[in-house]
C-alpha cells in the first residue's frame, strides 16, 4: 500500500454511538451533537491533522445498524463503502461502537472488516465502564477481531490522541476478514462468486449481489453479471439470513471470552434504577402503584369523552329518525346501525388511554423491567412475564389485551394468555355488576370503614383474576404444545418517551380495534336488530290483537302502545329464542325476559342492562317507575310473588357474567390471533359451561 | 323500498359474518401461530 498525504477516512457506526462527537473532536468543526437516531442525515466532512505529515479528510456517515440498507441514509453508507469511484471512498474505516451495546455494534464492524478495509474499532463512552460494571479484555478482543482497538470518550476528549497515533500506522493494520461466511453458508456458491468477480473481495461481491437494487453506480456489464446470481431470490434471502445468524454466533463467542458486566459493581443511574425497579419487594410495590395510577386515570379520564360519544350517537340516532323518511330502513339505521357503531366507538377513549400508558411505559424502558420482574411469578402459572401486560389490559377491554399478547414469543404461553384474558373483569362487565350489586347487596358498612357493595365489586375483580390464574394452571397441564422454556429480554436504556411514537402506537391500536372487531359488531347489530324487529304472524298482528284484547280496559294511547311493543318483543324472533331457552336457564333462576337480555348480550355484555331496560320499561305499562334499577327491583316472579331479582338470582347472574364468554368481539379477535376456530369455540363452551354450572349451584344453594 | 334496503343490509351482514367465520382466506404469507409444528 502506498503512503498518502491525504487520507480518506470513513466514520461509521450505529446510531447514538457518539460518532458525531468523535468527528467534532477530530476535525474541530462545530457540528450539532444530539442524542437521537438519525442526526446525521447526509455526509459530513472535515479535515483532521493526524500528524505533521499526514492529514485526513474524515467523512461522518449516517448511523446504521448494518450495511444492508433499509433507508436512504443507510444507502449512503453502502455506496460510500462499495463505490471505488466515490470521492469519499475510504482508505481506512473507523467503526465507532458504544461500550454498553458492543454486541449489536460488532455486527456492523464485522461486515466492514470483511470488506477488507484497514479498519479500527473505537469503543466510545469507555469512561462509563467502571460505573456500569463493564470489563473488557482488550488484548484478546484485538486478537479475535483481527483489528486494532482504541478506548475513547469522545465527549471528554479521552483517547482521541491514541486514535490519531493508531491511524498514523494504518498501513500495518490487519485487513483479514473476521467472519469467513463462504464456508458457513455455501462454499460452492461463494467459489462461483469469487471466480465471477476476481477484482473484488468475496464479501464485497456478495454485498453487490444482495444489494444490487441499492447500487446505482454499477456498470451495465457488472449489473448483468450480478443479475445472474440474483435469479434465485429465495436462495439469496435464505443465505442472508444464514449470514446474520452466523455473524451473531461469532460475536457471541468472542464476547463470551472478552466482555463481562457485573451489575453489582455498577454505580450508574440506570443500574441504580434497575436495582430499585426490579427489587424483589420494592419492584412489586412500585409496579402495583403505577397500575393503580393507570386504572384510576383510565376511569377518570375516559368517562368524559365516553359520555360525549354516547351523547353524540344518541343525538345522531334521533337525528336519523327525525330527518330520514319513515320506514324500516330508517329504523335499522337509527336503532341498529348507529347504536351498533356507537357501541364500538364508545370504548375508544379507554383503549386509547390504556395504550397511551402502555406505549409510554415501553418507550421509557420500564416495561422490560416489569416483564423481568413478573416472569418468576407468571411462569408458575404456565405464562410468561410478558403475559402480565395483556392481563392488566384485560381490565379495560379483552380485545386490545389479546392483541397485546403478540409480543409473547412462546406460542404455548401466548395461547394460554389469550385463553384466560376474558376472565379478567373488563369494563363492559362493570355496568352489569354495578346494577346487580346495587339491587342485591345492602348499602352497609363493614367494620365501620368498608362499603359492602364496594367490597363485593372488588371481590368480583379478584374472582376474575383467580379464574384466569386457575385456568392458566389447568391449560398449562392439559395443552400438549412444545414450549421453548427460554426467556430472553433485552433491557433497554431508560429514556424520555417519544410523543410521536406513542401517538403512532395509539392510532395503530385503535384503528385495529375499529376495523377489526368493529366490522363484526356492526354486522351483528344489524342481525340482532332484525331479529328483535321481526317475527311470526303474532308479531305482525300485534296491534290488532292487543287493541282488541284491551278494548274493554280503557287504556291510554301511551300505555296501549307500550303493551303492543311488549307483545311484539315477546313474539319477535329474539323473543321466541328467549322462550326457547327458558327451560335451560330456569335452573339458574331466570325467566324468558332475562333470557332475551342474555341472548342480546351475547354480542356485548353491557347490552344486558339496555335489553332489560327495554323489556321492563314496556312491562311497566307506561307508569313512571323511575330508573332501570327501580324497575328491576319492582319486577316480581309471578309464580312465587317474590322479587325477581332476589339475592339468589342476583348472585347467580353476577357469577354468570363473571365467567361467561359474552363478547363476540373477543371471540372474533381470538379467532384472528390464533388463526383457528378451535380456540374461540373452546373458550365459548368452556367458559359458558363453567358459568352455567356455577350459576345453577349458586342459585340452588341461596334460594 | 326501505324494506328492500333492510334485506340488502341484512344479507350483506350475514354474508360478511359467514365469510369471516366459515371461509378461510387464501392469504398464506403469514406464519400460522396455531401451527404447533412451527415451534
Amino acid at each position: 500500500m502506498k503512503s498518502k498525504s491525504l487520507l480518506n477516512i470513513a466514520l461509521v457506526g450505529n446510531p447514538n454511538t457518539g460518532k458525531t462527537s468523535l468527528f467534532n473532536q477530530l476535525t474541530g468543526l462545530n457540528q450539532k451533537v444530539g442524542n437521537y437516531p438519525g442526526i446525521t442525515v447526509d455526509k459530513k466532512q472535515g479535515k483532521c491533522k493526524v500528524s505533521e505529515h499526514l492529514t485526513a479528510e474524515i467523512t461522518d456517515l449516517p448511523g446504521t445498524y448494518s450495511i444492508n440498507p433499509t433507508t436512504l441514509d443507510e444507502t449512503i453508507v453502502l455506496e460510500t463503502l462499495l463505490n471505488e469511484k466515490n470521492d469519499s471512498f475510504p482508505d481506512l474505516v473507523i467503526v465507532v461502537a458504544e461500550v454498553e451495546n458492543l454486541k449489536r455494534n460488532l455486527f456492523l464492524f464485522s461486515q466492514i472488516k470483511d470488506l477488507q478495509f484497514p479498519t479500527i474499532l473505537v469503543i466510545n463512552m469507555s469512561d462509563q465502564m467502571v460505573r456500569k460494571g463493564i470489563s473488557i479484555d482488550i488484548d484478546t478482543l484485538k486478537k479475535e477481531l483481527k483489528s486494532e482497538i482504541v478506548l475513547i470518550s469522545a465527549r471528554k476528549n479521552i483517547g482521541v490522541d491514541d486514535l490519531k497515533k493508531e491511524i498514523e500506522n494504518y498501513e500495518n493494520w490487519n485487513t483479514e476478514p473476521v467472519a469467513n461466511i463462504s464456508d458457513k453458508i455455501d462454499s460452492v456458491f461463494f467459489e462461483a462468486i469469487e471466480t465471477a468477480f476476481p477484482e473484488f473481495s468475496i464479501y464485497k461481491s456478495w454485498l453487490l449481489i444482495t444489494q444490487q437494487k441499492n447500487c446505482d453506480f454499477l456498470s451495465s456489464d457488472l449489473h448483468r453479471k450480478i443479475t445472474e446470481f440474483n435469479k434465485d431470490n429465495e436462495k439469496i434471502k435464505k443465505y442472508q439470513h444464514k449470514e446474520t445468524v452466523y455473524r451473531y454466533q461469532i460475536i457471541n463467542e468472542i464476547l463470551k471470552k472478552t466482555y463481562s458486566v457485573d451489575k453489582n459493581e455498577a454505580t450508574d443511574l440506570r443500574s441504580k434504577l434497575d436495582r430499585i425497579l426490579t427489587h424483589r419487594i420494592f419492584g412489586y410495590i412500585i409496579f402495583f402503584g403505577i397500575l393503580l395510577l393507570i386504572f384510576q386515570s383510565i376511569f377518570a379520564w375516559a368517562s368524559y369523552p365516553m359520555d360525549l360519544i354516547d351523547g353524540f350517537f344518541a343525538n345522531l340516532s334521533e337525528l336519523a329518525k327525525t330527518n330520514l323518511p319513515e320506514g324500516t330502513f330508517t329504523n335499522l339505521i337509527a336503532e341498529g346501525v348507529i347504536p351498533g357503531v356507537g357501541g364500538v366507538v364508545i370504548f375508544l377513549p379507554q383503549i386509547a388511554i390504556l395504550f397511551m400508558f402502555i406505549a409510554t411505559l415501553e418507550e421509557t424502558g420500564y416495561m422490560s423491567r416489569v416483564v423481568f420482574l413478573m416472569d418468576k411469578i407468571m411462569r408458575k402459572f404456565g405464562m410468561s412475564g410478558k403475559s402480565i401486560i395483556p392481563l392488566i389490559s384485560g381490565t379495560a377491554c379483552a380485545i386490545p389485551a389479546i392483541m397485546a399478547s403478540r409480543n409473547i414469543s412462546d406460542w404455548k404461553e401466548r395461547l394460554i394468555t389469550i385463553l384466560v384474558i376474558p376472565f379478567t373483569t373488563c369494563s363492559a362487565r362493570l355496568p352489569v355488576y354495578a346494577i346487580l350489586i346495587a339491587l342485591i347487596i345492602p348499602d352497609e358498612r363493614v367494620f365501620g370503614i368498608f362499603n359492602l357493595q364496594g367490597l363485593t365489586l372488588m371481590g368480583l375483580y379478584l374472582l376474575g383474576f383467580t379464574a384466569a390464574i386457575s385456568s392458566a394452571i389447568l391449560l398449562h397441564n392439559v395443552l400438549k404444545i412444545k414450549t421453548r422454556g427460554l426467556f430472553i429480554i433485552e433491557m433497554p436504556n431508560y429514556k424520555l418517551p417519544s410523543i410521536k411514537n406513542i401517538f403512532y402506537e395509539v392510532v395503530e391500536k385503535t384503528k385495529a380495534f375499529i376495523f377489526g372487531a368493529g366490522k363484526i359488531i356492526l354486522a351483528l347489530s344489524i342481525v340482532l336488530w332484525f331479529l328483535a324487529s321481526n317475527g311470526s304472524s303474532k308479531f305482525k298482528n300485534a296491534t290488532e290483537f292487543v287493541t282488541s284484547q284491551e278494548s274493554t280496559n280503557n287504556l291510554s294511547e301511551k300505555v296501549l302502545s307500550k303493551k303492543i311493543a311488549f307483545y311484539r318483543l315477546e313474539h319477535s324472533y329474539i323473543g321466541n329464542m328467549g322462550k326457547i331457552i327458558e327451560p335451560v336457564i330456569k335452573p339458574m333462576g331466570y325467566d324468558w325476559k332475562i333470557g332475551i337480555a342474555l341472548i342480546s348480550s351475547f354480542a356485548a355484555r353491557e347490552v344486558f342492562i339496555g335489553a332489560l331496560a327495554t323489556i321492563y320499561n314496556v312491562e311497566s305499562e307506561g307508569e313512571d317507575v323511575g330508573t332501570i334499577k327501580e324497575r328491576m327491583a319492582a319486577e316480581v316472579n309471578p309464580k312465587t310473588g317474590e322479587k325477581r331479582f332476589d339475592f339468589a338470582t342476583g348472585m347467580s347472574l353476577l357469577l354468570f357474567y363473571a365467567f361467561a364468554m359474552q363478547c363476540i368481539g373477543t371471540l372474533a379477535i381470538v379467532k384472528r390471533e390464533t388463526k383457528s376456530w378451535k380456540w374461540p369455540i373452546l373458550q365459548l363452551t368452556g367458559m359458558g359451561a363453567l358459568a352455567y354450572v356455577v350459576s345453577i349451584i349458586t342459585y340452588n344453594i341461596l334460594s | 323500498m326501505q324494506e328492500f334496503l333492510v334485506y340488502i343490509a341484512l344479507g350483506l351482514s350475514i354474508g360478511f359474518l359467514v365469510k369471516k367465520y366459515f371461509f378461510k382466506t387464501k392469504k398464506k404469507n403469514n406464519r400460522d401461530p396455531g401451527c404447533d409444528s412451527c415451534h
